[in-house]
């Protein structure tokens, strides 16, 4: 976390990272160029650039895609879902070569503007091999785009993060819009099925992937709980929850982070504010519940930032009877100190 | 990887565990992103073998005509009965635009019809299969000479085929020839239909058989053109229903009313076995 904003903070960390997308992007590229210049030599300077960036940013956005829910089965994964940013704006810059490019190329030069040109040359949009797939793409672009200029925190405190989170899942949409662009363009021209392959076994992959990080999410939120008196409910044993680490519980459709800090339990909502992670699957660092997405802190009594920051998530109650621990789950105004329970010694 | 380790993006350096498991990642990812560049680039349709001269402007002087497109005819040597041999070369404009605008703009600055006349145009080649364009732009001052012709003006009519039925794809010249790769099919159909709405005249794509390329310049029935009536049929499989006449080295197509359909497989594989089970389903 920092007080003030700055286009990157750069740390070795994001160096190696950037280091290695450039890396496999360049690689790519020449690989493709290289390939298609040897194989095909009849080849244009244009179309050798529309096809290698489009590709390329299909690629990236597949594995941009795929580390939400690689991270939710592995957290092996979290250096990659901290720096997916990154990818994204890589994304965005190799379709924005191949989108301004296309209009270029494709729509420049005309009796009509480009963009005008783009919606009405081929108006077509009631049939399925003649629509015009340009439009799909145009509108996959403008939502990248949306979500690059808005990826820095600096939207994502001004727009408010259920806004901004919004926002950057039409990223779905614009994945959809992106996969019918390719069907039902270059493909009905290409005749080799490899194209085919590789599309529907890239939407094949993200699906199961999604599905099974989302099936493993509902079948914890799905464990019922018994309410007993004053409204608490019995969640775990004592013994369950580490030093510095917490457990979660959906109660009522909420997750609720249940932390140990100093031999005492506490119980905060478990969405953080910044861009929702999960607060329970972090860990308690110099007194404060570190969030593994992206490390923003809250106190474990009170769920509030430490100054100066300001941010606050919800309280519970918490009480340990025996050795078994009792979660209120009706929400504390969020920023209410807690007195935690204590653990009975050994 | 140690139970306590705990990644945050903000420190320096990643725990061990973290940092291993992303290396193995990334290997991994190393091999696929290389497999996805070689497979898309092999798999690609092969390029035409069109050129467009790009950058270099080249004069030819020939007999100018306006009908059926505005095109220069150029002395091409004599054939094996002694007859005079000309190359007809379609004319279109810069970008997206056709060449009536340009020659009409030299008409009127050297008040001469040019119909008929003996012209030294200078502009950009572009050719494939046999068959040669020229853009000329009005930047590149293409009117070198205008002359009387020497000599008889090459007949124009040389041959009425008949009326004839015919299967192929409407593309504009200018991408198909040389400008574009591809200059057809469904990823270039847009470009196709704005260089045909600028006056480029379409032209209709046959491909035979033995897999073959055949080019026809497409007209309206009365040789007016038809650029505006085409939009909806480029770039798509159509049947035509026209006149056939060849002038020297091109044909050109003039379309009879209604003669222009999208074609559909069915309506001439199985119209038949369509009209029996329709009377079956009656009965």
């Amino acid at each position: 976390m920092g007080t003030s904003y700055s286009a990157v903070g750069w740390n070795r960390q994001k160096r190696i990272y950037d280091q290695v997308i450039a890396g496999c992007c360049v690689l790519y590229l020449v690989l493709f160029v290289l390939i298609t210049v040897t194989v095909n030599p009849d080849c244009t300077f244009e179309t050798v650039l529309l096809r290698s960036t489009s590709t390329l940013a299909v690629f990236i956005l597949h594995v941009i895609l795929s580390i939400g829910p690689l991270t939710r089965l592995n957290k092996k994964f979290l250096p990659l879902l901290y720096n997916r940013r990154h990818l994204g704006v890589t994304m965005f810059l190799l379709s924005a070569v191949h989108a301004v490019f296309g209009i270029l190329q494709f729509h420049s030069l005309g009796n009509v503007n480009p963009l005008v040109s783009l919606f009405t040359s081929n108006t077509h949009y009631g049939s399925i091999a003649d629509f015009p797939f340009q439009s799909l793409g145009f509108f996959a672009f403008v939502i990248f785009l949306l979500m690059a200029i808005t990826s820095h925190d600096f939207w994502l405190h001004n727009l408010t993060p259920k806004t901004w989170k919004t926002l950057h899942m039409f990223v779905y949409l614009a994945y959809f819009l992106v996969v019918m662009h390719v069907m039902l363009g270059v493909i009905q021209y290409e005749t080799n099925p490899v194209f085919v392959v590789i599309m529907i076994s890239g939407a094949f992959i993200l699906i199961t992937l999604h599905l099974i990080a989302g099936m493993a999410e509902v079948k914890k939120d799905k464990k019922a709980y018994r309410p007993e008196e004053e409204g608490f409910v019995q969640v775990c044993d004592v013994r369950d929850v580490e030093e510095s680490r917490a457990k979660i519980f959906c109660i009522a459709e909420e997750r609720i982070a249940v932390y140990r800090h100093e031999n005492k339990i506490y119980a905060i909502h478990n969405v953080c504010k910044h861009q929702g992670g999960p607060l329970g699957e972090g860990k308690i660092l110099d007194g404060c519940i570190t969030c593994p997405w992206h490390g923003y802190q809250y106190l474990p009594h009170n769920g509030q930032s430490p100054p100066p920051f300001t941010e606050k998530v919800s309280t519970y109650k918490v009480k340990i009877t025996g050795n078994t621990i009792w979660l209120k789950p009706t929400p504390d105004t969020a920023g209410t100190t807690q007195q935690g329970a204590a653990v009975p010694a050994e | 990887m140690n139970n306590d380790e705990f990644y945050i993006g903000w420190m320096q350096q990643a725990p061990k565990g973290f940092a291993v498991w992303i290396k193995k990642y990334v290997f991994a990812l190393l091999p696929i992103t290389i497999a996805l560049g070689v497979s898309v680039a092999l798999a690609q349709k092969k390029f035409g073998s069109g050129n467009f001269e790009f950058g270099t402007l080249t004069t030819v002087t020939g007999v100018y005509s306006h009908s059926p497109v505005p095109n220069i005819k150029v002395f091409d040597g004599k054939d094996f009965w002694g007859n005079k041999n000309y190359i007809t070369i379609p004319l279109i404009g810069f970008g997206k635009h056709g060449a009536d605008g340009v020659i009409a703009d030299l008409e009127n600055e050297t008040n001469i019809a040019f119909e008929g006349k003996e012209l030294a145009l200078k502009g950009t080649l572009l050719y494939n299969d046999g068959k040669l364009l020229m853009q000329i732009d009005a930047n590149d001052k293409p009117l070198v000479m205008v002359n009387e012709p020497a000599g008889k003006v090459p007949e124009t009519l040389q041959e009425n085929i008949g009326i004839i039925d015919i299967k192929g794809e409407i593309v504009d010249p200018k991408c198909f020839f040389g400008v574009m790769k591809p200059g057809e099919g469904k990823p270039h159909k847009d470009c196709a239909i704005r260089c045909i709405l600028g006056g480029i005249p379409p032209v209709l794509k046959v491909t035979n058989d033995e897999g073959i390329q055949h080019y026809y310049l497409m007209v309206g029935e009365h040789g007016e053109k038809m650029n505006d009536a085409v939009r909806d049929y480029v770039a798509t499989p159509v049947t035509l229903h026209a006149k056939a006449v060849a002038y020297g080295d091109w044909i050109v197509l003039y379309v009879q009313p209604g003669g222009l359909q999208h074609y559909s497989y069915m309506r001439e594989h199985y119209s038949n076995n369509i009209a029996m089970c329709g009377k079956r389903c009656v009965e």
